[in-house]
């Protein structure tokens, strides 16, 4: 009886012993609620079926609020908080996030590079390793009204029209060209003579809707002004050169728009959302916006009134021709992990075709501009998104560095005082040299 | 003798040691009743402010958070000599103080106004407060719609009468802010104050009517001056809170344009989390507890001094 018993125990333990080492630990992906993480949950659910039952583990999110996650994601890093095991990365928090985060070219299956657009993994990588699988792409469309400008190009009295008002505000006569060819010239022109106060018998009151609130993100807009005119950061070897004439130029473009009218009074707060209301209402010919817009301004129950009617196009063209701002959103590894090598392998999964396919059909924006190409029927601006970024993309240098957000925070402070009448665009700017290499040195 | 003496001091020595027992009890059954207040305050308070102390005096990142290194009082010197960090002060100050005198004439025009209703109708209060139920950050969201000048309601109803100002533009954000704040903290100073209505005994007002006084002068010589701690406490509490105040401005308007409305919180938070200048942040946060300390001791002893009289 005692040997019966002594062999039972034995046996138990031995099943137990063997269970637990069969199961291995979930994995947890820290993410925040909204589009992206219920695209993710597509992608967990494929993996956790497929792959992950085959490996013995899950994948989980943990979602924390959208408001102030960076914030409360970078303290949870700093802390060594293992409570996670993978997290929401991007291109401007990533040297923040890289100190307590794992290098990851070592998980990727050798073809990563094939797939994705190249741009989209320099912007998760920094000082030579990749931080982050890719899985959303952002770059800037000029967005407008597709029968304004059809109308325009066609009609001959809008086109002396808007010679005289080129000629007029900007000192020579022009003549209205397809917004696939605007320069920054064409673009302020077609703006003045889409505004009322310039042009009494324009179709809407502002030509432009311009994003001039505090913020760093609306600097990201704006830098395609700068970039397609030549300009940088700084240099490759750490000069700062925000006080440039680049950076005047691209300053002098918005200040033309702002000082003609051409752009609501509560742009000097607009974000996002407030620029798509001013485009989607019919208030505003054009907008310089991100791509996920793309889809709330075209979409007939949200925006009646310009649904149907959008054109995309390139960001205007400078001299260095058309370049738009790129930064992703990606998945990252945490180094406190106690779980990395199952991490590692979701990420594997993550970065492959097949997983893109899911997250892009749930509604992300996959950086691989096959997969872009491919749901053209679905998504019709996914082509052109891919197409954008892999021709005019950009990030500027020192936009994957450590000091990234706290330059973009100057630059947003420093060129909202001038957009808001506070201050002049050199003073603005010898401000922002100098306090960003106050940055530099610390 | 030496007995006599000895048996007298102890006769006088057994009721001192009782009250000394008996004090000495005391002690030990009040230190034991506060010793969970002062070890939460201890916990929850000493450890983050001694750890607020020794960032403020350091060297210190997200990297090297546990391993700061000393600097001396630079970083107070660093935020002392910031321009930035004197915008701040002087629009939290500004804004403060025109919230705070608003929301407490306010209150009391409306806490006089409604008083025999309140008094009447107890739940109407409960309606009164709603406002401060809702979240300031919600309240920022509520209001970038309502502000909006194509959707918002506020922009349509000035359009009707001619009128087209930018109120989130640099002329009106001011105006603007003060005025959320104030509309969504006002119930707070007529609870207070209404409370502090309630306290003052009838008797004195029939006196008066009976002495022939009309119902302004009682509001003169009767409700404003036994009023005054209640105000007093009132905007001493309004003051604090709009002082620093974050997040329907941080909604709002990003602490801009530029930074016009850049309150110090704004300030504290954008040196600590998006500048990463974490020694420089919690210095200026040290520098803001020690004002505020400064602003609570004097007010205090006002208080306490027009109590006394």
């Amino acid at each position: 009886m005692t040997t019966r018993i002594g062999t039972l125990a034995l046996t138990a333990g031995a099943a137990i012993a063997l269970a637990t080492g069969a199961a291995r630990a979930d994995v947890t992906l820290l993410f925040w609620p909204g589009p992206e993480s219920e695209a993710m949950q597509q992608v967990i659910d494929a993996f956790n079926e497929g792959p992950g039952a085959e490996a013995g583990f899950e994948v989980n999110q943990l979602l924390f609020s959208r408001q102030g996650y960076f914030d409360k994601q970078i303290a949870d890093l700093a802390a060594g908080s293992t409570e996670f095991d993978l997290s929401l990365v991007t291109t401007y928090t990533l040297g923040r996030y890289a100190p307590f985060l794992l290098p990851i070219d070592d998980y990727l299956p050798d073809d990563v590079g094939e797939l994705y657009a190249p741009v989209a993994l320099d912007s998760l990588s920094f000082d030579g390793s990749l931080y982050g699988v890719p899985t959303d792409i952002s770059a800037h469309f000029a967005f407008y009204r597709s029968d304004l400008m059809d109308q325009l190009l066609a009609d001959p009295d809008w086109q002396a029209r808007y010679a005289e008002i080129a000629e007029a505000h900007l000192g020579e006569a022009m003549a209205p060209v397809p917004p696939a060819e605007w320069t920054w010239d064409d673009y302020v022109a077609t703006t003045l003579f889409f505004t009322q106060a310039v042009n009494p018998d324009s179709p809407t009151r502002f030509g432009a809707a311009l994003q001039l609130k505090n913020l760093i993100f609306n600097i990201m807009i704006w830098q395609s002004t700068l970039v397609s005119h030549g300009g940088d950061w700084m240099t490759a070897g750490g000069d700062v050169t925000v006080d440039s004439d680049a950076a005047a130029r691209g300053l002098e473009i918005f200040q033309t728009i702002i000082d003609a009218g051409a752009t609501p009074p509560g742009s000097i707060n607009y974000e996002f959302g407030e620029a798509n209301q001013a485009f989607g209402t019919g208030q505003s010919a054009t907008m310089l916006q991100w791509n996920a817009a793309y889809n709330i301004v075209n979409d007939p129950e949200q925006m009646p009134v310009t649904a149907g009617n959008i054109g995309v196009a390139p960001m205007p063209a400078g001299p260095e021709g058309n370049r738009t701002h790129t930064h992703s959103l990606g998945i990252g590894l945490n180094a406190a992990s106690e779980n990395a090598d199952q991490a590692g392998e979701f990420l594997a999964y993550l970065a492959s075709e097949e997983a893109m396919r899911i997250y892009g059909a749930a509604g992300g924006t996959p950086p691989m501009p096959r997969v872009l190409a491919d749901m053209a029927d679905a998504r019709p601006e996914f082509p052109l998104v891919g197409e954008f970024v892999d021709q005019y993309g950009f990030v500027v240098t020192g936009g994957t560095a450590a000091t990234a957000v706290p330059m973009y925070e100057v630059l947003a402070e420093s060129f909202s005082s001038v957009w808001g009448g506070q201050s002049t665009i050199e003073d603005a700017l010898a401000d922002a040299q100098t306090r960003i290499e106050e940055l530099m040195a610390q | 003798m030496a007995r006599h003496e000895t048996a007298g001091s102890l006769a006088v020595e057994r009721p001192g040691t009782g009250r000394r027992l008996r004090v000495m009890r005391r002690r030990r059954d009040a230190l034991m009743l506060a010793a969970p207040l002062v070890l939460f305050l201890g916990l929850w308070l000493g450890f983050p402010f001694l750890t607020n102390l020794v960032y403020s005096v350091s060297q210190v990142n997200f990297e090297t958070l546990r391993a700061p290194s000393f600097i001396g009082l630079d970083n107070y010197a660093r935020a002392i000599q910031d321009p930035a960090f004197w915008g701040a002060m002087g629009f939290s100050l500004r804004f403060a103080v025109a919230a705070t005198l608003a929301q407490v004439l306010l209150g009391l025009v409306i806490a006089l106004a409604l008083r025999p209703l309140l008094v009447r109708h107890k739940a109407l209060m409960a309606l009164i407060l709603l406002p401060l139920m809702i979240s300031p950050a919600l309240i920022g969201v509520m209001y970038r719609l309502i502000l909006n000048e194509f959707v918002g309601v506020v922009p349509q109803y000035l359009a009707m009468v001619g009128l087209y100002p930018n109120l989130l533009g640099p002329d009106w954000v001011f105006a603007t802010v003060v005025a959320i704040e104030v509309l969504q903290w006002t119930p707070f100073a007529i609870l207070l104050l209404f409370t502090a209505l309630q306290s003052i005994p009838t008797e004195l007002y029939d006196a008066a009517r009976v002495d022939g006084a009309g119902p302004w002068q009682c509001f003169w010589r009767i409700t404003l001056p036994l009023l005054v701690p209640g105000l007093a406490i009132t905007g001493f509490v309004r003051f604090i809170d709009s002082f620093r105040v974050f997040d329907h401005i941080f909604v709002l308007t990003g602490g801009g344009p530029g930074s016009l409305t850049t309150s110090v919180s704004i300030y504290i938070y954008r040196s600590f989390f998006q500048q990463q200048q974490l020694g420089s942040a919690v210095a200026t946060s040290m520098v803001l507890l020690v004002l505020s300390l400064a602003a609570l001791y004097a007010s205090m002893r006002l208080m306490l001094r027009k109590g006394e009289a």
